[in-house]
C-alpha cells in the first residue's frame, strides 16, 4: 500500500551527503563560484563516501544504489551548491546513455579512469530538440557548436539525441563563457571541428529511457536549489522587521512562504514517484519528464520569490538568494528544457482513450 | 516507499467505478439538470442500503480501548482516500447524499457516551432503510472562523434550549438527528462550545430550507433554525463532564489530521473527471495534434497528480499518528486549485459546447469551486501552514 517511508538505509545516505554538504560544499559556495572549481578536499571525500559512483552498477562496496538514493543526495548537494553537485560526479548524468547503450562496460570504460583524478568529468550535452545545437555530421565527425555546458573541464563529451548516443574525443574546443550560473562546475561554449566519434550506439529506447533518467537527475537537483531558496527566505523574512513585525507575519508574505513550501513539495513528490517507478521497474519516461517540469516550474516560481522576499537585499550578492534564482534556471535549460519534456509527458495522451490519470491503470 | 494501491483497495475501487459508471454519474447529472437534490424516496438510496452502504463504523459493542488499536487501522485513510477520489469522480453530489450517519458521526464515536452511541448509531448498524445523519456548525454569520458561532445553548432543567440559525448542513431536512454545535457563552469562544443531538420532529426545529447552488446539486445543503428548541440533557455529546475535563486540556491541539486530505483527494477526483471527458472530446474533435491544447492538458494533469501525492503522503501521515498539519493544509491549499483548472481549461477546450450549459464538463466546473471552501477555504489553509512556517500570530 501507498507508503513514503524512505527506510534507514536512504535516510542515512541523505543524513550523510547534508553533512558533507554543510561542512564541505555551503561555506566555500561563492569562491567555488568564483574559482570555477572546488577545493581538492571536497572531492577527494566525495570520492571516499561512494558519491562519486552511487548510481553506477555495484562494485564491491560503492555502488548498486537506485534512482530515488541518487535523488536524495543530488538534493541534498544541490542545496548547498548545485554548480558543485555537477562538478563533483564524474559521469553526471552522462551515466545514463552509457548504462542504457552499453550498460556496464561501457560505464567501467569510460566511467573508471575519471575516479582516480579529481575534477575528471564525462558531460551529457543533449543536441536533440530543444538543445540549441547546431551540429554537422561528416562520416564519423561531428562539427558546430554548442552553446553551453556547465562544464570547464571535459575528459570525453557524450552526446545524446532522440535515436542514438555517441562518445566524442578530440577536435572539441571549450571557450569558457561567464555562465549565467552553476559557475562552481565551470561554463564552456563547445566548438566542435571535425570531432571524431569514438563510439556509438542507436536505439530509441535508450535514447528515451537514458533522457528520462538524465531528466530525473536535473529535476533532483532543481529540488535542492528550491529548498534552499525557501529556507533561506523564509528564515530572513522572521528575522526582517518592517512595520512593526517580522515581515513573515504580514499575510501576504506568509501565504507566499506557504505557497513556496507546497511548490517545493509538489516538485518533489512528483520527483519520488519518477525515481520510484525506475526503482520498480515501471515505465518512468513520462514521470520523468513530468518532475522535471514541474521541478522547473516551480523553481521559476520559488527562485524569483526569494528574491523578492529580501527585497533590495535579495538583489546583492551578499546574500545566495539571487543565486538561487540563476541557477535553478539554468537547470531547467538542460536536456531540452521545459518544452522537449512537455512533448514526452503527453506522448501518451494522443494514444490513449480515457482514464488519463488513473490511479488504477496508471500505477501498474 | 510505495505507490501501489493494494489489491482490495483496487477490488473496492473496481466495485465504485462500476455504480458509478451505472448510477452515481448519471443520476448526478440528473439532478443537476432538474436543479433539485436527489429525494430521500429515490430507489436509488434503496438499493444501495441493501447492498451494504449507508452504515456506521461503530461496531456496536463498547470500545476495547487497546493500546494497539491505531496500528489495526494503518492504512485505513489511504484507502479511504482512494475510495474517495474515485466517488467524487463520478459525482462528488451524489457521493454526499448517501444514506448513513455522516459527519456526525466522528463526534458520537470521539465524545458520546455509550447510551448516546446505542440510540443514535445502533439504527445505522443494520439499517432497516435508508438513514441520514447530519451535522451543523456553519451559521449564517460564521463560516470559517468557527469562534464565533452564535446559536446559543441554555440549560433549563433537565433541558438545553437552544436558539439560533444554522447554514448549509448536508442533508439536513432528512436526518434522523442532527448534531448541532451551540455555544453557552459566546464570549467564551471555542470554549463555550456545546454539540447537541437534535432529532427529526424536535419542537423548534423549524424553516429547514434547502438551498439553491451553484453545483454539487444532488445533495441537499439545508439551513434551519432553532427557536426555543428544548433538548433532553441526555442529547447533549459526551454529557456535561466530557466539556469539563476538556477545558483542562485547553491549547492541546491535535497534530495530525485525516479531513483535510480527504476533501482535497474528492477536488482530485472531479478534476480528474474534468481531465478525461476535455481529452475525450480534444481526441474525438482532433485538437490533440494542437500544442496550444496539449501544453495546457499536461500542466492540468500534472497539477492533479502532485495534489494526489501531496493528499497520498498527508494521509499516511495521519495514519501513524505522525504529524501532518503543514502537510494536510497544503494538499487542501492545493488541490482544489488544480481540480479549478482542469475543469475551468475544459470549458476552453470546449468553447460554445461548454455555453449551452448541458455539458459534464459544464458541471464540473461549478461543482469544483465548493472544494476550496469546504473544510478549510484555501485561505484559511494558507494560515494553518504559515503557523506552522513562520509561527504566523493567531490574531
Amino acid at each position: 500500500m501507498i507508503d513514503f517511508e524512505l527506510g534507514d538505509e536512504l535516510e542515512l545516505v541523505r543524513k550523510t551527503a547534508r553533512d558533507y554538504a554543510d561542512d564541505h560544499l555551503r561555506p566555500g559556495m561563492r569562491e567555488n563560484e568564483s574559482a570555477r572549481s572546488l577545493g581538492a578536499k571536497a572531492w577527494e571525500l566525495f570520492g571516499e563516501i561512494g558519491f562519486a559512483c552511487l548510481e553506477w552498477p555495484e562494485r564491491g562496496e560503492a555502488g548498486g544504489l537506485g534512482a530515488l538514493a541518487h535523488s536524495l543526495v543530488l538534493e541534498e548537494l544541490a542545496a548547498a551548491d548545485p554548480g558543485a553537485a555537477l562538478a563533483l560526479e564524474p559521469l553526471g548524468a552522462a551515466l545514463y546513455p552509457l548504462l542504457e547503450f552499453g550498460g556496464e562496460e561501457a560505464v567501467l570504460r569510460y566511467g573508471e579512469p575519471l575516479l582516480t583524478s579529481p575534477g575528471a568529468r564525462s558531460v551529457l550535452v543533449w543536441v536533440g530538440a530543444g538543445g540549441r545545437a547546431s551540429l554537422a555530421d561528416q562520416g564519423k565527425r561531428v562539427s558546430g557548436s554548442v552553446p553551453w555546458i556547465p562544464a570547464d573541464r571535459v575528459d570525453s563529451l557524450i552526446l545524446l539525441d532522440e535515436t542514438r548516443a555517441r562518445v566524442v574525443r578530440g577536435g572539441l574546443e571549450f571557450r569558457r563563457v561567464r555562465g549565467s550560473g552553476l559557475r562552481a562546475a565551470g561554463a564552456s561554449e563547445v566548438i566542435f571541428e571535425g570531432a571524431e566519434v569514438v563510439a556509438e550506439w542507436e536505439g530509441e529506447d535508450e535514447a528515451r529511457r537514458a533522457l528520462a533518467r538524465a531528466r530525473l537527475h536535473t529535476a533532483s537537483l532543481m529540488l535542492g536549489v528550491m529548498r534552499e531558496a525557501c529556507d533561506y527566505s523564509r528564515n530572513y523574512a522572521l528575522d526582517r522587521v518592517a512595520f512593526g513585525r517580522p515581515i513573515a507575519h504580514h499575510q501576504a508574505l506568509a501565504f507566499l512562504i506557504a505557497d513556496m513550501a507546497t511548490a517545493l513539495e509538489s516538485a518533489r513528490l512528483l520527483a519520488w514517484e519518477a525515481a520510484w517507478r525506475l526503482d520498480t521497474g515501471l515505465r518512468a519516461d513520462e514521470a520523468c519528464a513530468t518532475a522535471f517540469l514541474e521541478a522547473a516550474e516551480q523553481t521559476a516560481f520559488i527562485g524569483p520569490n526569494g528574491v523578492q522576499i529580501l527585497g533590495g537585499h535579495g538583489f546583492m550578492q551578499d546574500h545566495p538568494v539571487e543565486k538561487f534564482m540563476r541557477e535553478g534556471r539554468s537547470l531547467s535549460l538542460l536536456l531540452g528544457g521545459v518544452d522537449t519534456a512537455r512533448e514526452c509527458a503527453m506522448r501518451e495522451l494522443a494514444g490513449t482513450a480515457g482514464d488519463v490519470l488513473l490511479p488504477l491503470g496508471d500505477l501498474s | 516507499m510505495n505507490l501501489f494501491i493494494d489489491d482490495e483497495t483496487r477490488a473496492r475501487l473496481e466495485g465504485i467505478r462500476a455504480l458509478g459508471a451505472s448510477e452515481i454519474r448519471p443520476l448526478g447529472l440528473e439532478a443537476d439538470r432538474l436543479g433539485r437534490p436527489t429525494p430521500p424516496e429515490h430507489p436509488f438510496f434503496e438499493r444501495l442500503v441493501k447492498g451494504g452502504q449507508g452504515r456506521t463504523r461503530w461496531s456496536g459493542a463498547p470500545e476495547a480501548s487497546a493500546p494497539g488499536e491505531r496500528r489495526s487501522k494503518v492504512g485505513s485513510s489511504r484507502s479511504t482516500l482512494c475510495l474517495a477520489e474515485e466517488m467524487a469522480y463520478w459525482d462528488r453530489g451524489v457521493a454526499v447524499s448517501f444514506p448513513g450517519p455522516g459527519l456526525g458521526e466522528p463526534p458520537l464515536i470521539s465524545m458520546g457516551t455509550e447510551d448516546q452511541k446505542q440510540r443514535f448509531l445502533a439504527p445505522f448498524i443494520e439499517p432497516d432503510r435508508p438513514r441520514w445523519g447530519s451535522f451543523a456548525m456553519t451559521e449564517p454569520g460564521a463560516g470559517s472562523d468557527v469562534a464565533g458561532i452564535q446559536a446559543s445553548a441554555q440549560k433549563e432543567g433537565g433541558n438545553w434550549i437552544l436558539n439560533g440559525a444554522k447554514s448549509f448542513a448536508a442533508n439536513a431536512s432528512r436526518a434522523d438527528w442532527i448534531v448541532v454545535w451551540a455555544t453557552v457563552d459566546s464570549s467564551l469562544g471555542r470554549e463555550g462550545h456545546r454539540a447537541f443531538v437534535v432529532e427529526k420532529g424536535t419542537p423548534g426545529l423549524e424553516d429547514f430550507q434547502v438551498e439553491r447552488k451553484m453545483g454539487l446539486k444532488a445533495y441537499e445543503s439545508t439551513s434551519f433554525r432553532l427557536n426555543d428548541c428544548r433538548v433532553p440533557a441526555a442529547n447533549l455529546i459526551g454529557g456535561e463532564e466530557h466539556y469539563a475535563r476538556k477545558a483542562g486540556f485547553k491549547g492541546a491541539m491535535r497534530s495530525f489530521n485525516a479531513t483535510r486530505p480527504l476533501v482535497a483527494i474528492m477536488a482530485v477526483g472531479i478534476g480528474r473527471a474534468a481531465l478525461d471527458a476535455t481529452t475525450d472530446f480534444a481526441r474525438e474533435n482532433d485538437l490533440l495534434c494542437d500544442i496550444r491544447v496539449r501544453d495546457r492538458l499536461e500542466r492540468a494533469r500534472r497539477k492533479l497528480r502532485s495534489a494526489r501525492l501531496l493528499c497520498w503522503r498527508a494521509a499516511w501521515l495521519a495514519d501513524y499518528g505522525r504529524p501532518n498539519i503543514l502537510e494536510a493544509s497544503m494538499s487542501k491549499a492545493a488541490a482544489p486549485t488544480a481540480a479549478l483548472e482542469a475543469a475551468s481549461l475544459g470549458m476552453e477546450v470546449i468553447g460554445t459546447v461548454g455555453g449551452r450549459g448541458d455539458h459534464l464538463i459544464e458541471k464540473l466546473f461549478r461543482d469544483v469551486k465548493a472544494m476550496d471552501i469546504v473544510e478549510g477555504t484555501g485561505q484559511v489553509q494558507r494560515l494553518v501552514m504559515a503557523r506552522q512556517l513562520v509561527q504566523f500570530p493567531r490574531n
